[in-house]
């Protein structure tokens, strides 16, 4: 293997020396600086071949399932009762996830991104534990505190609060998996905002809540929005934590596993086309909203 | 009037010890030091931005120690001018104002047309920050600070990331404000040159600790460490211990002295002054407008540095390694007892 790549390598230099014209024109189209000499840097001619790589894994698999089905079926699983209320439910289950996300993150990222102190790195770390345990096992473990077995259940329970198998249980289990990525990038957001400009505001006569809101708010909620956005996504992407608290009621990841299980393939795709293009849409739409109003102040972006 | 009593301040390991400023109303005071000399850490304590360990601050009889940065009335100015990028130039300016219970009253227009008019900042009112050049920038950031009628105003090294040319017009600029609007003002700096232009008083900092408090004068006549010997621009400094040495410059007791660079005169012939030597010129750097130069006496072993200015010295026709002559009067030496 690595002799292969070493000897496609010394190939794909000597026929960058012989025709260097075309690789000149893919150069002058990356942007080369020209500054260098009329070589294109080899640094660069690696990053164009490994991004073409990238690009086609994750644009190619998503393309070719278009090819397995027919625009009639498709037509007609987009008027199939079951398909469209489970993606509705994943869209209605993980925005609301995002709000929770939100408003429990916000003040804890906020103080994360001012404060040092001693035990920070095991908080943070802490945070960040849903993300590195796999997403069955963190729903086993939510199972354990929901069941009528531990104090939370019992609580829940005596409140009538029903959690398994309903909606609160799907945004227990995608809040669990989704809520470190909006306190991470919430808290680099705000770390882009000086200390010293919440000192100016304070100073001038603004307190912190007053602060907060007309200036690091403001100058941060793109970082947030973009936080969000990624939350929104890894929230309706969950599948594993998912299915141990609710099979029921179906959201789409869930559905189209039950029609691939009993089915097959052909009866999974059309549902899967669905749920793509209206991810991606929804994705399209808000990335847009986040870049879209690029502010001129904001010199980062 | 602001009196700061005993001010201790521990920023883990950095610490500044037994803090005692008084400021006049109207005053200008400079806290001058080199950088890390903590400075700007006094400045943020009296704003309330860091806690102190002990001490009183005291603003116009009112003790503010325990009061929140909003409620002090005291606004601050930094060196990298911090304006709000979202807001426009006029909003920036007004920003503090909305927070104000006596926010209509005319006194705050008025003080608005003033600092517009004095900073010449009309014709950029609707602009936002980011399209304003580094001077613009800071006076805006100045107009903000003042507007609403601070009991003091900090300003934290505000010309030190300015071009040398906006840097003299913002100087003066604010000499000019100062004089119009009375304000208090505490500004830190570690620039020499800018305390004399501005400072009605002085204080120098150094290690965490003030090391020496009073007009421009005080401290360039009678420096009494070596430190604020130094920081002035006094460039020859001298141990002295031996008794003949004492002798010939009348001391008693083992002491420091210290001569200007300026107040030493250099000759081909034999010069009048009280204190003459005979030496020669090791080197010389040509600094734009004085050349440095630094000279050596045969007798006693020490080197000097003396600056002339470049028409005078092209005048002697001063050469590397050539004999000369060169002394200084009684009235210019600084003796620093240790």
């Amino acid at each position: 293997m690595l002799k292969f790549l070493a000897l496609s390598f010394t190939k794909i230099y000597s026929i960058y020396n012989k025709n260097l014209d075309i690789f000149l024109f893919i150069e002058y189209k990356l942007g080369r600086n020209r500054l260098f000499g009329s070589r294109p840097e080899i640094i660069y001619i690696i990053a164009a071949i490994t991004g073409i790589i990238i690009l086609l894994f994750n644009v190619f698999p998503i393309i070719n399932t278009f090819y397995w089905t027919d625009s009639e079926t498709l037509i007609k699983t987009l008027f199939d009762r079951e398909v469209i209320a489970s993606i509705w439910l994943s869209v209605k289950c993980a925005s609301i996830t995002t709000i929770i996300a939100f408003l429990l993150g916000i003040p804890l990222a906020y103080y994360l991104a001012r404060h040092e102190f001693r035990l920070k790195a095991l908080i943070e770390s802490l945070i960040d534990i849903p993300m590195v345990i796999p997403h069955t096992v963190a729903g086993i473990c939510l199972l354990t505190v929901l069941s009528p077995r531990s104090i939370v259940g019992q609580f829940l329970e005596q409140n009538n609060i029903e959690t398994l198998g309903t909606e609160i249980g799907i945004v227990i289990a995608m809040l669990f998996v989704s809520m470190p990525l909006l306190i991470d990038a919430a808290k680099v957001a705000f770390k882009w905002v000086p200390t010293r400009i919440e000192n100016v505001s304070r100073s001038l006569g603004a307190n912190q809540v007053q602060t907060f809101f007309r200036i690091t708010f403001v100058l941060s909620w793109r970082g947030i929005l973009s936080g969000m956005i990624i939350t929104w996504a890894r929230a309706i992407s969950e599948f594993g934590a998912v299915i141990i608290l609710a099979y029921h009621p179906m959201v789409a990841p869930t559905l189209i596993y039950e029609r691939f299980t009993t089915y097959g393939m052909k009866y999974a795709i059309p549902a899967n086309i669905i749920l793509i293009i209206i991810s991606i849409i929804i994705f399209i739409v808000l990335r847009l909203i986040s870049l879209g109003g690029k502010e001129k102040y904001d010199s980062r972006s | 009037m602001i009196h700061v009593h005993n001010l201790d301040i521990k920023l883990g390991i950095f610490e500044i010890k037994n803090v005692n400023l008084r400021i006049a109303k109207g005053e200008f005071l400079v806290l001058l030091g080199p950088s890390a000399a903590g400075k700007s850490v006094i400045l943020e304590s009296i704003a309330g931005l860091i806690p102190i360990s002990k001490g009183k601050i005291l603003v116009n009889n009112r003790d503010v120690t325990y009061l929140k940065p909003e409620k002090r009335n005291i606004s601050i100015c930094y060196q990298d001018y911090n304006l709000f990028p979202h807001l426009s130039v006029r909003d920036n300016i007004c920003y503090g104002l909305r927070f104000k219970k006596d926010k209509h009253c005319v006194k705050y227009s008025k003080n608005f047309k003033t600092l517009i008019k004095l900073l010449e900042l009309e014709e950029i009112l609707d602009r936002l920050p980011l399209n304003l050049s580094g001077g613009e920038q800071q006076r805006v950031s100045l107009a903000r600070g003042l507007i609403g009628n601070p009991d003091v105003l900090l300003l934290d090294e505000p010309l030190s990331s300015l071009d040398p040319n906006i840097k003299w017009t913002i100087q003066e600029e604010l000499k000019t404000i100062h004089q119009t609007m009375h304000t208090t003002i505490i500004m830190v700096t570690h620039d020499f040159t800018e305390a004399n232009y501005l400072a009605d008083k002085v204080a120098l900092i150094y290690n965490g600790e003030i090391v020496q408090q009073g007009t421009i004068e005080d401290i360039f006549q009678c420096p009494q460490s070596i430190f604020a010997a130094q920081f002035t621009g006094i460039k020859n400094m001298f141990w002295l211990s031996k008794d003949k040495e004492l002798k010939s410059f009348g001391l008693k007791q083992p002491a420091y002295i210290g001569i200007r660079p300026e107040n030493i005169y250099i000759h081909h012939r034999p010069l009048r002054t009280y204190y003459q030597y005979q030496g020669r010129i090791n080197s010389f750097k040509n600094n734009g407008i004085y050349m440095e130069i630094e000279l050596s006496t045969a007798d006693t072993k020490r080197n000097y540095i003396s600056y002339l200015t470049l028409n005078r010295f092209f005048e002697l026709k001063l050469k590397k390694d050539i004999s000369i002559h060169f002394g200084f009067n009684k009235k210019d030496l600084i003796v620093i007892r240790p």
